[in-house]
């Protein structure tokens, strides 16, 4: 108990804690629903994997705003390129295509000193550009033979009704934990966000931890990506339009700290629920889907809040 | 070992940062088992040797020899593989990690399930905890609490029980004692002579003469980015350390150019 209060996640499970309680007296019915609580799992889950990089990105005291982009890039790659690769083929492609995008603005960031905030806000506008001028504005969709593919079911089907998407959250989140938290790399991440000049003293290489930083990043949003188009195979050139504002947002409310150094993999997981549920539920009680914006910019203010009282709390220079 | 055969040699080392000329001809030897007091005003060019030393900086021009070997490359991580470790005071611990993960930062020891390799807990709480009890830090602080938690002098505790535990040569302590009480700034200088006396080659940075000159065996003494006097404390008192660097070396050169 004495871990979990000190672990960055605590703030989050509270959160998660009240949310479903205020759910539950205002929308008992509406909510406790398998349609909705499957949808809500299924789109959490897309947005956990995109705020599991950006929080580790965070954590190392970078941001990373073309996770959106990247997001769509791959998922654009991941159909368009299937007719002549494949669907594994173009998976493949898909995620090195994130990876190199992850890789340049890494190596950008570090080896040209530049702000991490700039760098990879021209990514967005790179990446995003380049799924305009590929598409031509048109939508594409998998033909029924890659719908039908093993590989796009494992992916974006389901297993005993429940969607694939929540079954890979679940592998993957364990293993990037045990990556942060029980192996060496995982050490050197958070000391590179807690204290850079210290772990350099070290000898960590923070340069190189970062830009695999980035990489991981960039790939689990290409990921992300690609599991939403195995589940709904149809590109828009809005896809991933604002999600590194949603991704932000969730790893901040799941107690990320700005000032880096400071993060887990199970808050950034459930700020993404807190994040999509919010925007479900209040579609779902009827108000303008336009509020969502709104409540979402709210919430993030109310976490901040919280997460850093709590941090003051537990001694935690912020 | 011999004495006469220094651990680091360093021969008419030059450094220029763009035009600005930071180390001049400067050339030194330390040896193994002794305390060596650098001192000199601000921008002297202590902190600047030092990094040539620790791997931070490569020189423009001039040798470094370690344990008779010349350093053909300047890295941190080189340094700290040849047991070179350097205590700063504001930088070496990162606030947000435990005592025991900061302890074995860089070089974390680890178990191989099915080839990866994971932080070995067991063995980086054990050793590093011994290690804090020895070096005198509270009772109820565990290797599982954050550095934050730690007084200044603690943390510098730390530091130097790190650099023990690693059976490290050289360890260059730069301005230890700063921000420190008076009784941690005597437990922090107890620790300088106890490493000395192991058989390390301690260097020592300060501005202030009297305090090193008690220690120190030898003081070595920077102006402008020369060396200016290099005397063993047997030879030289205090105050007439003191006024060398009053007089920013002059009073070596006359010495030496008589």
């Amino acid at each position: 108990m004495k871990h979990l209060v000190r672990s960055q996640g605590f703030g989050a499970v509270i959160g998660v804690a009240v949310m479903l309680a205020v759910f539950t007296l205002v929308d008992f019915s509406g909510w406790w629903t398998v349609p909705t609580v499957s949808n809500v799992t299924q789109f959490a889950s897309i947005l956990a994997f995109v705020t599991m990089g950006e929080a580790l990105v965070i954590m190392t005291k970078e941001i990373d705003l073309s996770v959106g982009s990247v997001y769509g890039l791959a998922g654009v790659s991941f159909i368009t390129l299937e007719p002549p690769l494949g669907v594994p083929g173009s998976l493949l492609v898909a995620l090195l295509i994130a990876a190199l995008a992850g890789l340049g603005q890494g190596i950008a960031v570090v080896k040209g000193q530049l702000p991490s905030m700039i760098v990879t806000l021209g990514g967005l506008f790179i990446a995003r550009g380049i799924i305009y001028v590929w598409t031509g504005g048109s939508v594409h969709n998998f033909s029924p033979d890659a719908r039908a593919h093993p590989l796009t079911r494992v992916l974006g089907g389901e297993l005993f009704g429940v969607e694939a998407a929540i079954f890979w959250i679940v592998a993957i989140a364990a293993l990037l934990g045990l990556m942060l938290w029980a192996t060496p790399f995982g050490n050197r991440l958070l000391a590179t966000g807690g204290g850079r000049e210290s772990a350099e003293s070290r000898g960590v290489r923070t340069e190189r931890v970062k830009i695999v930083t980035f990489v991981l990043c960039s790939l689990l949003a290409g990921f992300a990506g690609i599991l939403t188009l195995c589940n709904q195979p149809q590109t828009h050139v809005t896809l991933g339009e604002n999600m590194e504002l949603e991704a932000i947002s969730a790893a901040v409310i799941g107690g990320c700290l700005l000032t880096g150094g400071r993060g887990s993999i199970l808050g950034a997981i459930l700020g993404a629920l807190i994040v999509v549920s919010f925007r479900y539920e209040l579609i779902a009680l009827g108000a303008p889907s336009s509020w969502y914006i709104t409540f979402v910019g709210v919430v993030l203010i109310a976490a901040v809040i919280f997460n850093q009282s709590l941090a003051r709390r537990l001694g935690h220079s912020v | 070992m011999t004495n006469d055969h220094p651990l680091i040699q360093v021969k008419n080392l030059d450094l220029y940062f763009g035009a600005f000329h930071a180390l001049r001809n400067v050339s030194v030897d330390f040896h193994a088992g002794e305390l060596v007091g650098l001192v000199g005003d601000n921008g002297a060019g202590k902190t600047t040797l030092i990094r040539v030393l620790c791997g931070i900086h490569a020189p423009t021009s001039g040798e470094v020899f370690f344990d008779g070997r010349r350093a053909e490359k300047f890295h941190p991580k080189l340094a700290i593989d040849q047991g070179i470790e350097t205590i700063q005071q504001s930088v070496g611990l990162c606030d947000n990690l435990s005592i025991a993960r900061n302890f074995y930062l860089g070089r974390e020891p680890v178990k191989r399930i099915l080839g990866i390799p994971f932080l070995d807990f067991a063995l980086m709480r054990e050793k590093s905890a011994r290690v804090i009890r020895q070096f005198g830090l509270r009772d109820n602080v565990s290797t599982d609490d954050e550095v934050e938690r730690l007084s200044g002098g603690e943390r510098q505790s730390v530091k130097i029980g790190r650099a023990v535990e690693f059976k490290n040569r050289v360890v260059i302590m730069d301005e230890p004692t700063n921000h420190l009480s008076v009784r941690e700034r005597e437990h922090v200088n107890e620790l300088a002579v106890q490493l000395k006396e192991q058989g390390l080659l301690v260097i020592y940075i300060t501005h202030d003469i009297f305090q090193v000159h008690k220690l120190a065996d030898r003081i070595v003494i920077m102006e402008n980015g020369s060396k200016v006097a290099d005397a063993s404390t047997d030879a030289m008192t205090a105050e007439e350390l003191e006024e060398v660097i009053r007089q920013g070396g002059r009073v070596v050169e006359k010495r030496e150019t008589a």
